[in-house]
């Protein structure tokens, strides 16, 4: 089997997979009981937190634990729009984001907020001077992704939030998704960061909000404090610890992996490319991680399936919808839906190997002529 | 005029959108626009055989089916389909 769809998930770790077993059969007590189980699970869970603080360099009091990147940017969101709405009720986004930037924005519109989507320039980069153009009195958030799922444009968080310094009533959230455990973005002047442990060898339910220390929320969970005020439930101990030492494998070569895959990147980018129908969406400000490209004339769906028969598993990723949808994405950063009906997602790691790109690419070619039309060898 | 709006919350396009239609209610208040969800009303929705692209905005006259936008439009575009069939029905009468 050789696994290219890395961005939608990743395999568990087996040592993440080690600790969070150790966890659960090791300390059963509650990390909020005062007796002596309770008071043990609380030290684990305050050297894990401690853990991911110096790893991120924030405090650990701005650390909010939850079920993972929809649960975080759902609070993010909602959390602050609901909280601060007598400053304003105005959102800037981009239309590259996850969709669960846009479920809390329409349930936000339904009570009155506001929105707003930022353009991006012709390499899918958010457009500064038309940010500053959005800006409200009333703009109380801006939410933009570091690194876009589909096609991989990683935009310009530090740039963003240097602007947004001029605007001390408009806090600014991040999705870092599909950045973190991957490219080391500094966490400065970024107010709210999303992550998920699933997509850096974690497990899934279980993922963060980065939230700076002053910052108050309106929790999307009622009842009480749990290892903070703005999320109740019983702390996920197990999936906590294992958090922690996914991130910091992640972590340990962050740099070396980064170079790497962006090696199996241009490799691929360069036989890829050669094929007259193939055109390469992802450009050179995406994120190595990501290879978007359109086989034109050829449904997405074909194309994963035909790949699937030989154990090689790629994506499709679209915009609006399941299947047959032409990518959004795509269209708006090429202009050409015939690459946007035609789009596929090759997602890396530093665990793939050479071997794999190789064995994949003989698959691909195999494919390509069985389904490009016209197409010789 | 009787218009049908089917849209998903996790849809950019339906948000941006949304916006395009709040400007066209002004412009034109006796629209009697009713909006469903893709996913929460998805029994109606697949009877009107909405395809998978969002947001689809579908025109009646009389309850007939006139004319049905799929995706991201103008104001403008929007504009012309409505005085259209505006222009049709008061032919007919």
């Amino acid at each position: 089997m050789i696994y290219l769809d890395y961005s939608a998930t990743t395999p568990v770790d087996k040592g993440v997979l080690d600790s969070f077993n150790k966890t659960c059969l090791d300390f059963i007590g509650n990390p909020n009981s005062f007796h002596i189980l309770g008071v043990k699970s609380n030290e684990l869970i305050n050297n894990a937190t401690k853990q991911i603080a110096n790893l991120l360099k924030v405090k650990e009091n701005e650390i909010i634990y939850t079920s993972g990147s929809s649960e975080s940017n759902n609070l993010a969101i909602k959390g602050i729009m609901l909280k601060y709405q007598n400053r304003g009720k105005h959102i800037i986004t981009t239309a590259f984001e996850h969709s669960s930037i846009y479920g809390p924005i329409s349930y936000l519109e339904t009570l009155g907020f506001e929105y707003d989507f930022v353009d991006v320039d012709e390499k899918g980069q958010v457009d500064l001077k038309h940010l500053k153009s959005l800006l409200r009195e009333d703009t109380i958030l801006v939410s933009i992704n570091s690194v876009n799922s589909e096609i991989g444009m990683i935009q310009p968080i530090s740039e963003i939030a240097k602007i947004l310094e001029s605007y001390p009533k408009c806090f600014f959230h991040s999705d870092m998704t599909q950045s973190m455990g991957k490219i080391d973005i500094p966490l400065d002047g970024v107010d709210l960061v999303s992550f998920s442990a699933h997509k850096f060898f974690g497990l899934k339910g279980i993922g963060c909000l980065i939230k700076k220390d002053k910052i108050l929320l309106e929790p999307l969970i009622h009842g009480g404090k749990s290892t903070t005020i703005f999320r109740s439930g019983t702390p996920a101990l197990p999936l906590i610890v294992s958090l922690a030492k996914a991130l910091r494998l992640a972590y340990t070569d962050i740099d070396n992996n980064l170079i790497k895959v962006k090696e199996y990147n241009d490799y691929l980018k360069e036989k890829l490319e050669k094929y007259p129908k193939v055109k390469i969406n992802s450009n050179d400000i995406c994120s190595p991680y990501v290879l978007n490209l359109s086989i034109i004339g050829v449904k997405p769906e074909t194309f994963v399936h035909a790949l699937e028969k030989d154990d090689i598993f790629i994506s499709t990723q679209s915009a609006c919808s399941t299947t047959n949808t032409a990518s959004k994405a795509v269209l708006a950063l090429t202009n050409d839906i015939e690459r946007a009906n035609s789009s596929i997602r090759i997602s890396l790691s530093y665990v793939t190997t050479k071997e794999e790109l190789d064995t994949f690419l003989k698959v691909f070619e195999k494919c390509y002529y069985s389904l490009v039309k016209d197409s010789k060898k | 005029m009787k218009i049908i709006r089917i849209n998903a919350v996790w849809c950019s396009g339906c948000l941006v959108m949304n916006k395009v239609w709040k400007e066209v209610e002004q412009i034109y208040p006796q629209l009697e626009i009713i909006n469903y969800d893709y996913d929460m009303d998805y029994d109606f929705v697949k009877e009107l055989k909405v395809g998978d692209v969002l947001p689809v905005a579908i025109f009646y006259h009389n309850n007939n089916e006139i004319k049905r936008l799929i995706g991201e439009k103008s104001k403008q575009e929007i504009i012309m389909v409505i005085n259209k069939i505006e222009e049709v029905k008061n032919e007919n009468n």
